[in-house]
């Protein structure tokens, strides 16, 4: 993970490289709500949401190195303390509504100080651990104590009109969101460049030199853990803003999965990394699921194989091209042509994989074919009728892999390699790659 | 004044500083000489909190800070330049030296980012340069720098000279000289007669994890029995 690169070379002209693509991006998304039809705008509201979420998540990670497995409990407090502050606007408090996100992310925060304190005490998998420990602590006590975090009902509360904004719109619910996430993500940009910044990055490639140097490294951990968590308890506070209700399912750890998910797929040695990654998998959730009851397993297969064969994630994969595309070296079209066609036709067979075999197991199919007499029942998969136990269906599946594995012969070096890169990583151990 | 009394620490059980005792004051370059493994970066890291000692005392301008943390230690005044040239590899050379600032004691040096680069203007042309591809005096320069920038009373330097090119030997040599001048109190550990003999005020040298001698250039020069049986290899 390597800090952002600054070269000295034309550096108007970088800045114009840097800022247009984030410049288009802005205009897209301020625009957007012209275009789109309130089920994406929704799926944007919970993008922006799930991208704050991993940026707070990833100032861990990526600048500390600091591996996470518990952040749902930040984002989770977030979202009950700003659900509560809600509930006292409803009541008569004179909190400003469009603070509200600043309630969960203040509360976080303060937790994060006392459970960053414990968890740096260690590093690698020893820190893990502690925050996974944490996790089902807070947990634990979350959901016994229905009097203050609302049970398994979860508290729910209405959002408040404030001044001339009433707040009831979707649009005015995704600005509000929009704007919260890039002041989150804002924040974390220049802490990022400051001389903290610089210290946390110091304080992951060796430790004791920071120390030395005249730095509590402890107690600066524990600061970077207490603003990771709340950045991503702003995020639970946008979304308890967006759905007006909570629920103490929020603190399991599903939702610490997702975050180091989405984290991994954009890349956490990029800056803008997670945002790329949480609106894949949060779009993904919207419109694959519509299509297959299996997108949960669709993702973790891409998961999987963006840790084996882009540890660095998505937006690694683009900074190395850019960076070979400058530097002169010649595109191996051959290459690359193999590979895509490859992992096509991979990916086409895993598909009809997972689809023949899911279809097949499910109790409908064996009462379908109990009353059509068919001993194996059609299946439809890309909009054609498959026979699942045909010598046709099966012989060319088999023959998708094959060519597959002959396409893609020479990658399960780096697969291997990249493999014990991840480990080493997640082991706390410095070193070249994710 | 940085005054070190009956030091011990060790790894373990293995005991390797076994009553360590010398004191300097500040505008004047001790050197400490000793085979291989005689406990010179021991001490440094004894002496910074690095590897907290057992027993004994260090003295910064007469508060004890033995026992206390790196950091403290660190900010008490105490500078430190390891032996293996502890750079940040994938931070930038300028963000190296930034990390390194620190405001300074009363009484102390004050030292500049500006005054650095004059005494080693490579550093500058390559202030942006990740500090993993500077050459090993290059590196060696930055670590020395870093440290400065904190503006320190007394510095440990460890083995500043050791597979440098002649060139940058004078260059490491006149920078030694200029926080002479400007008044630290500077520790070399050397293990041969190099560099540091044209520049220092006093010998001491390093034998069974104790001082074993302490005297001037000159005295050392006229004792061949100390280099015999403390320095030179079997
Ligand atoms: N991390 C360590 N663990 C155990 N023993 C060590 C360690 N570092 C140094 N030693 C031992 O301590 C002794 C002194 O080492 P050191 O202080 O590095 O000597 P010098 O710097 O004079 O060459 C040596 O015998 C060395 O083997
Ligand atoms: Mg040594």
């Amino acid at each position: 993970m390597p800090p952002q690169e600054q070269s000295p070379r034309s550096s108007a002209r970088v800045t114009v490289v840097r800022i247009l693509p984030i410049a288009l991006v802005l205009g897209a998304l301020i625009g957007l709500p012209r275009f789109a039809d309130m089920a994406f705008l929704n799926a944007m509201v919970m993008v922006c949401i799930a991208a704050l979420y991993a940026m707070g998540y990833n100032l861990l990670w990526g600048q500390a190195g600091l591996i996470s497995f518990g952040h749902a409990t930040y984002f989770a407090f977030g979202a009950s303390c700003t659900i509560m502050t809600m509930a006292a606007i409803e009541g008569g408090s004179s909190f400003p509504t469009p603070l509200l996100p600043l309630a969960g992310g203040a509360a976080s925060f303060l937790m994060g100080l006392v459970a960053g304190w414990f968890a740096t005490i260690r590093t690698g998998v020893y820190f893990a651990m502690i925050t996974v420990a944490i996790t089902e602590l807070v947990r634990a006590i979350v959901q016994r104590w229905d009097s203050m975090f609302g049970g398994e009902a979860g508290i729910t509360s209405i959002r408040m009109a404030w001044g001339p904004i009433g707040f009831q719109k979707l649009l005015d619910v995704y600005y509000f969101t929009l704007a919260w996430t890039i002041i989150g993500i804002l924040l974390l940009w220049f802490l990022q460049r400051s001389p903290l910044g610089t210290v946390i990055r110091g304080i992951r490639e060796q430790e004791e030199r920071v120390r030395f140097l005249g730095y509590d490294t402890h107690a600066l951990k524990t600061l970077v853990f207490a603003i990771s968590a709340g950045v991503s308890g702003m995020a639970g506070g946008l979304l308890a803003f967006t759905n007006e209700s909570t629920n103490v399912a929020l603190y399991e750890g599903a939702y610490s999965t997702t975050v180091l998910i989405n984290t991994v797929i954009g890349g956490a040695g990029v800056f803008l990394g997670p945002v790329v990654g949480a609106t894949l998998t949060t779009l993904f959730g919207y419109y694959v699921a519509n299509l297959t009851y299996y997108w949960l397993l669709y993702m973790g297969l891409l998961f999987m194989v963006i840790v084996v064969y882009a540890p660095r994630g998505i937006s690694g994969l683009g900074v190395d091209a850019v960076r070979r595309l400058r530097s002169g070296a010649p595109v191996r079209w051959d290459l690359l042509g193999r590979f895509a066609l490859g992992w096509l036709v991979v990916t086409i067979g895993a598909i009809m994989t997972i689809e023949l075999i899911g279809a097949v197991v499910q109790p409908s199919y064996g009462a379908l074919a109990r009353s059509s007499g068919v001993a194996w029942p059609p299946v439809r998969v890309f909009w054609v009728s498959w026979s699942p136990a045909s010598p046709l269906t099966l012989g060319g599946i088999a023959l998708l892999f094959g060519l597959g594995a002959v396409l893609l012969r020479d990658t399960a070096g780096t697969a291997s390699r990249n493999v014990s890169t991840l480990a080493d990583a997640i082991a706390g151990k410095p070193g070249p790659g994710v | 004044m940085l005054c070190v009394r009956d030091l011990h620490a060790a790894y373990g059980n293995i005991h390797v500083l076994r009553g360590v005792s010398f004191e300097i004051v500040g505008g004047q370059i001790a050197t400490i000489l000793g085979r291989n493994g005689s406990g010179r970066s021991t001490t440094c890291k004894a002496v910074m909190g690095l590897l907290p000692p057992l027993h004994g005392q260090v003295q910064l301008d007469g508060v004890n800070l033995a026992g206390r943390e790196s950091h403290d230690i660190a900010h008490a005044g105490l500078g430190y330049v390891p032996e293996e040239r502890l750079i940040f590899t994938t931070l930038t050379v300028e963000e190296n030296l930034v990390l390194g600032q620190k405001p300074a004691k009363p009484g102390a040096a004050r030292w500049t980012m500006d005054e650095l680069y004059d005494l080693f203007p490579r550093l500058r042309e390559r202030r942006n340069i990740r500090a993993g591809f500077l050459s090993g005096g290059e590196q060696q320069m930055l670590t020395m720098f870093r440290t400065l920038l904190g503006n320190p009373c007394a510095i440990l330097i460890d083995e500043p000279t050791e597979g440098l090119a002649p060139k940058i030997v004078d260059v490491v040599g006149e920078t030694i000289l200029e926080m002479k001048r400007r008044g630290l109190a500077v520790i070399l550990m050397e293990q041969k007669l190099s560099m540091a003999m044209k520049v220092t005020d006093t010998v001491l040298v390093m034998g069974h994890g104790q001082i074993v001698f302490t005297g001037t250039p000159q005295a050392f020069e006229a004792d061949p029995g100390i280099r015999r049986q403390w320095l030179e290899v079997a």
